[in-house]
C-alpha cells in the first residue's frame, strides 16, 4: 500500500504509470472485472478496461494503444469510482489516448479527430463549443450524415441547448499558460523516456 | 578498573551483512572505541556457535560488558542475556542495540547503513559500560484466568482452562454466550449443524463448576500486571433477578412489545422487550431492552412482573461493579459485519432482497423467522435463481484491505444449503476462490458437481431497472465474465452479499484498556505473527479468535485452546519472572510532594504516611520512567535507564561530533 513501485524503467507499463497521476496504483490491480462490468460502452469495446489493465501489464503496447475501447471510453468514471483498488482507470485510458494518438497506433476511428476537434476548441476558448464541434467534426469527417445530424441540432437549439457562437471563459490566457506548460512537460517526458 | 567491552556484530545471513558492511563496523569498534576488549562479526550470532563465541570471550578474555548489534531485542535479547548468565555474566550487563529493523532493512545505501551501524554500536557500548548487574524477581501467578468473549473462541480457551481446574471468569457483552456461531445454521465443510455442535460446549460453561460467567457484562477497567490483574466487570442490569429467575420464559410469552431483532436474527426477526437472545441461550435469564420496554417509557405495563411466577423481575435493578483478581486474561472480542450499506452499487437496505451474509444465516436457520425456509423479503416466494456476491468490503483498500478468509467456503455452504432446499440456481461471483483449508477443495468440488455455478468477475451494480422483458421485476446483477472477457447481465431473484469481517467498534479501546495494540487493520496484534500467534507484547495478555485477524472456527478454536495451553503453563509454573527494570525512590531525597503518586500509570506507586514518602511496588512497576521524569527532587532513578546510561548513550552515538568528542576527552 506503499504507492512506490519498483519496475523497469522505459518499459510500457511503466510509462503508463509515469505519464498518470496516481497511476502507480494500477499495480494493485486483482482483475476483479468491477471497471468492465461497470462500463457504459463496455459492448462496444473489443476489450474491457479490465483486460486492458491486464494487457498493460503484459506489457501488449500496439494491442492496447491499437484498441477501440480507448476512443468507446465516455469518461463517465463509474470503473474509477467503483475501483476497490482505487486505480484511476479513466485516467489511464487517458494517457492510452495520448499514446496512441503519438504514435500513430489508433487504427481507422473517427473518434480521434473528434477528440482533437473537441480538445482545440478547449484551447481555444476554455470550454466546449457544441455547435463547431458537431458541424466542424462532420463536415470534416463523415459529410454525408451532416444532413442526418439538422433536425436533432434544430431540436437543440430551440431549446436553448446549443448556442451558434462559441462563448470564451475569462482570461483565457491563463488556462493557455497551463495547458502550454502541461504540453512542455508531456514532450520531455516523452522525449526521455 | 577499566570495563571490558566485547562487541559482537551479526551478519544475520544477508538480512544485515547485504547493506551492512559487518567486518568493517567490528574492525572499526575494536579500533576505536574505548575498552573493547574484543569485536567480531559472525554469521549468525543467535545460533548456538555465536551464543558460544560470547561464552568462550567471557571466560577467557574476562570481558566484563558485552554488546551484540543484530536484530530487536524483542527476538533475541533473551538469548544473548541467557548466554552471558551461563558465563557467570550477569545477564543486565549485556546490551542489544537493533541493527536490522532500526538499519539494514530499512536502508538500500551501504556506505550510509555501515556508518549508522557504527555509531549505534558506539553508543550502545558507552551504555553498557554504566549498566549495573540486576537480578530479577517473580511473582505468583494468580489461578484465576479472565476471558472476554464468550464466541466459541473465548469458549474453547474457557473449558480448556476449566477442565483443567482453574477458576475462569467469563465475560459477555450480549445477554447469553455463544457469538456469531450461534447464529449460523450449518458449518462447512462438513455442514454439521452449528448450534449441535455449539450449544453442548454454551451448556458445559453454564454449569462448570470453575467457570463463572457474567453475561451482559463489560470490562471496565485492568490494573496490575502478569500473575496478579486486577479488574473490574460492570454487570449492566438486565432487571430480572439472576439467582430467583428460573428460565421458565412466561415474561417472555406474556410480554406485549414486540421488537424488530437488530442483533441475533439481524433484523429479520422478531424479539420481545423482555428477552432472551435464542432458546438454547446460556444463561436462561432474560434482560430487559429498556428502550422499548413500555414500563421503561411510559410507567405501565409491568406484566412481566405480574406474571413471574418467582418474583425475580427488579425494575429498580442497578450496574454493579464487579472486582476480580486474576492471573492472565484472554481476549477473545470477535468481530462484526461490515455494514453492506456503504457500498450502494448492491443496493442492501434499498432493494428488499439483497440480503447479507447474516441475515442469510438466519434465513436458513431451522430455528430462525422463517424456520429454515428460504424465501423472499415477502416471506412466501421462493427464489428461482439467486446470486452470492463474494469480498463485499473486504478486499477493497477503500474499506478493508484484508481477506475475510471464511466468505468462500460460506458462500459455498450457501450455494449447498439453497441447492438442497429449493429449486434455484445458484450463481456464485467470485475475485479468487480461496478454499484453501483442509477438505475445502474437496467442499468446491462438491459444489461443482452439485451445480453451483462460478463467475470470476466482481459484481459492478445490483439493480432493479430492467432493460429487456426478462429482467422485468427481478433484481439484474451486472458484472464482467473475466475469463470470457465479456460484459454481461444476469436477472435473479434473491441477492447474498459476503460481508466483511470487521473489528469490532471498540477494539482499539478494549486493547488500550489490557495494554495492547491493534494493526492498522485493527486486529489485535500477536507477539510473534508466526511463532507466538496467541500471546502479546503485554506479558499475561492473551488474544485468541477473529479478534487477532479474519478466521473460520476450527482455527478460532485452536487459538483458544492455544491460548489456555500457554496459562495453563504459566499457573501450573505458579511463579512468573519480571523484569528488575524498575524504578526505586530514594527516601533520603523524597519530599514527599506525591506529584508521582497520581502520575504513575500502573497505580504502582504507594504513600508512607508515617515516614512521608512515597513508595514504588516493584511488582506493578513497568518501567516506564513517567514518575522518574516527573520527580522535582530528583529522588526516583529507573534501574536501567539511569541518567548516566542515557547520557553516555547519546554521547557514544555522537561519536564523531567534534564538541561532543571534545567534551569527552575532558571530562567525565
Amino acid at each position: 500500500m506503499s504507492g512506490k513501485t519498483t519496475l523497469k524503467k522505459g518499459t510500457f507499463i511503466e510509462r503508463v504509470i509515469a505519464s498518470t497521476p496516481g497511476g502507480e496504483r494500477l499495480v494493485h490491480c486483482i482483475q476483479c472485472g468491477t471497471c468492465g462490468g461497470s462500463c457504459p460502452s463496455g459492448a462496444d469495446m473489443d476489450h474491457t478496461p479490465r483486460a486492458i489493465i491486464n494487457m498493460i501489464r503484459a506489457g501488449e503496447r500496439e494491442q492496447v494503444l491499437s484498441s477501440n475501447m480507448l476512443w468507446a471510453c465516455v469518461s463517465c468514471y463509474f470503473c474509477t469510482s467503483r475501483c476497490p483498488q482505487e486505480i484511476p482507470i479513466t485516467d489511464i485510458i487517458y494517457t492510452c489516448k495520448r499514446f496512441s494518438i503519438a504514435e500513430k497506433a489508433y487504427k481507422e476511428t473517427d473518434a480521434v479527430a473528434l477528440a482533437q476537434t473537441f480538445t482545440g476548441y478547449v484551447d481555444k476558448y476554455g470550454r466546449s463549443f457544441e455547435f463547431g464541434l458537431a458541424t466542424g467534426y462532420h463536415l470534416l469527417n463523415r459529410p454525408l450524415k451532416m444532413m442526418a445530424m439538422g433536425p436533432m441540432g434544430m431540436a437543440m437549439f430551440s431549446r436553448g441547448r446549443m448556442a451558434l457562437t462559441p462563448s470564451k471563459i475569462k482570461n483565457i490566457g491563463q488556462l493557455q499558460a497551463i495547458i502550454k506548460k502541461a504540453r512542455q512537460i508531456g514532450a520531455q517526458q516523452h522525449a526521455g523516456r | 578498573m577499566a570495563e571490558k567491552v566485547g562487541i559482537y556484530v551479526c551478519h544475520c545471513g544477508s538480512n544485515i551483512a547485504g547493506t551492512v558492511d559487518c567486518e568493517e563496523v567490528a574492525r572499526w569498534a575494536g579500533q576505536n572505541i574505548r575498552d573493547v576488549a574484543v569485536a567480531r562479526d559472525y554469521k549468525f550470532m543467535c545460533s548456538s556457535l555465536g551464543q558460544q563465541l560470547i561464552e568462550d570471550d567471557i571466560k577467557k578474555e574476562g570481558l566484563t560488558r558485552v554488546v551484540v548489534a543484530a536484530c530487536s531485542p524483542h527476538l533475541h535479547e533473551k538469548t544473548f542475556r541467557r548466554a552471558c548468565q551461563n558465563a557467570g555474566l550477569n545477564p543486565y550487563l549485556c546490551h542489544m542495540t537493533n541493527v536490522r529493523e532500526h538499519v539494514s532493512w530499512v536502508n538500500n545505501d551501504k556506505k550510509a547503513g555501515t556508518e549508522k551501524v557504527k555509531s549505534l554500536v558506539s553508543a550502545a557500548a558507552e551504555r553498557v559500560k554504566h549498566q549495573q548487574p540486576l537480578e530479577p524477581f517473580f511473582v505468583k501467578v494468580n489461578p484465576a484466568t479472565l476471558v472476554i468473549g464468550g464466541g466459541i473462541a473465548g469458549l474453547q480457551a474457557t473449558l480448556e482452562l476449566a477442565d483443567a481446574g482453574y477458576p475462569v471468569y467469563l465475560v459477555e457483552r450480549e445477554p447469553s454466550i455463544g457469538g456469531h456461531m450461534a447464529q449460523f445454521d450449518k458449518t462447512f465443510p462438513t455442514l454439521d449443524c452449528s448450534a449441535c455442535i455449539l450449544t453442548p460446549k454454551m451448556s458445559e460453561v453454564g454449569q462448570h463448576e470453575n467457570v463463572t460467567m457474567f453475561t451482559y457484562s463489560e470490562l471496565e477497567e485492568v490494573s496490575g500486571s502478569v500473575g496478579s490483574f486486577k479488574v473490574k466487570i460492570r454487570k449492566r442490569a438486565r432487571y430480572v433477578d439472576y439467582d430467583k429467575c428460573t428460565g421458565c420464559g412466561i415474561c417472555v410469552e406474556k410480554c406485549p412489545r414486540k421488537v424488530v431483532d437488530d442483533d441475533f436474527e439481524a433484523g429479520l426477526g422478531y424479539r420481545k422487550a423482555i428477552y432472551t437472545p435464542f432458546p438454547q441461550a446460556v444463561p436462561r435469564v432474560p434482560v430487559i431492552d429498556t428502550a422499548n420496554c413500555t414500563y421503561f417509557q411510559s410507567g405501565k405495563c409491568k406484566v412481566c412482573s405480574k406474571v413471574c411466577p418467582t418474583d425475580a423481575v427488579r425494575y429498580d435493578q442497578q450496574d454493579e461493579i464487579v472486582e476480580l483478581e486474576v492471573g492472565n486474561i484472554v481476549l477473545a472480542t470477535g468481530w462484526k459485519l461490515f455494514d453492506c450499506k456503504r457500498l450502494p452499487n448492491y443496493g442492501f437496505g434499498r432493494l428488499a432482497n439483497v440480503y447479507t451474509n447474516l441475515e442469510f444465516e438466519r434465513l436458513c436457520n431451522a430455528a430462525g423467522p422463517t424456520n429454515g425456509k428460504i424465501v423472499l423479503r415477502d416471506g412466501k416466494t421462493e427464489p428461482q435463481r439467486v446470486a452470492i456476491i463474494h469480498c463485499v468490503g473486504s478486499r477493497d483498500s477503500r474499506y478493508n484491505s484484508f481477506c475475510s478468509a471464511v466468505c468462500c467456503m460460506a458462500a459455498m455452504k450457501f450455494g449447498h444449503l439453497v441447492l438442497e432446499k429449493t429449486n434455484a440456481e445458484v450463481y456464485s461471483f467470485y475475485i479468487d476462490m480461496r478454499p484453501n483449508q483442509k477438505d475445502y477443495e474437496e467442499f468446491y468440488q462438491r459444489l461443482l458437481e452439485e451445480g453451483m455455478h462460478f463467475v470470476r468477475g466482481r459484481v459492478a451494480e445490483v439493480t432493479d431497472a430492467a432493460r429487456r422483458p426478462e429482467e422485468q421485476g427481478k433484481l439484474i446483477v451486472q458484472y464482467e465474465d473475466t475469463l470470457l472477457g465479456e460484459q454481461k447481465r444476469l436477472p435473479v431473484d434473491m441477492v447474498i452479499l459476503m460481508g466483511a469481517m470487521e473489528p469490532q467498534a471498540d477494539a482499539k479501546e478494549m486493547g488500550l484498556k489490557c495494554g495492547i495494540s491493534c494493526s492498522m487493520a485493527g486486529w489485535f496484534t500477536e507477539r510473534h505473527p508466526k511463532l507466538d500467534p496467541v500471546a502479546t507484547m503485554t506479558d499475561g495478555v492473551f488474544v485468541a479468535g477473529v479478534c487477532q485477524g479474519p478466521k473460520d472456527i476450527p482455527a478460532a478454536v485452536a487459538q483458544g485452546a492455544a491460548a489456555a495451553a500457554r496459562i495453563s503453563g504459566m499457573i501450573t509454573n505458579g511463579k512468573v519472572m519480571i523484569e528488575p527494570i524498575v524504578a526505586s525512590i530514594d527516601e533520603e531525597s523524597c519530599s514527599g510532594c506525591r506529584v508521582c503518586n497520581n502520575m504513575c500509570p500502573y497505580n504502582a506507586i504507594e504513600f508512607d504516611e508515617t515516614k512521608n514518602v512515597s513508595r514504588v511496588i516493584t511488582a506493578m512497576c513497568k518501567g516506564c520512567g513517567t514518575c522518574v521524569a516527573a520527580c522535582p527532587c530528583d529522588a526516583i532513578s529507573g534501574a536501567h535507564f539511569k541518567n548516566e546510561q542515557i547520557y553516555a548513550e547519546i554521547e557514544g552515538i555522537l561519536w564523531d561530533a567534534q564538541p561532543a568528542a571534545a567534551a569527552t576527552e575532558g571530562g567525565r
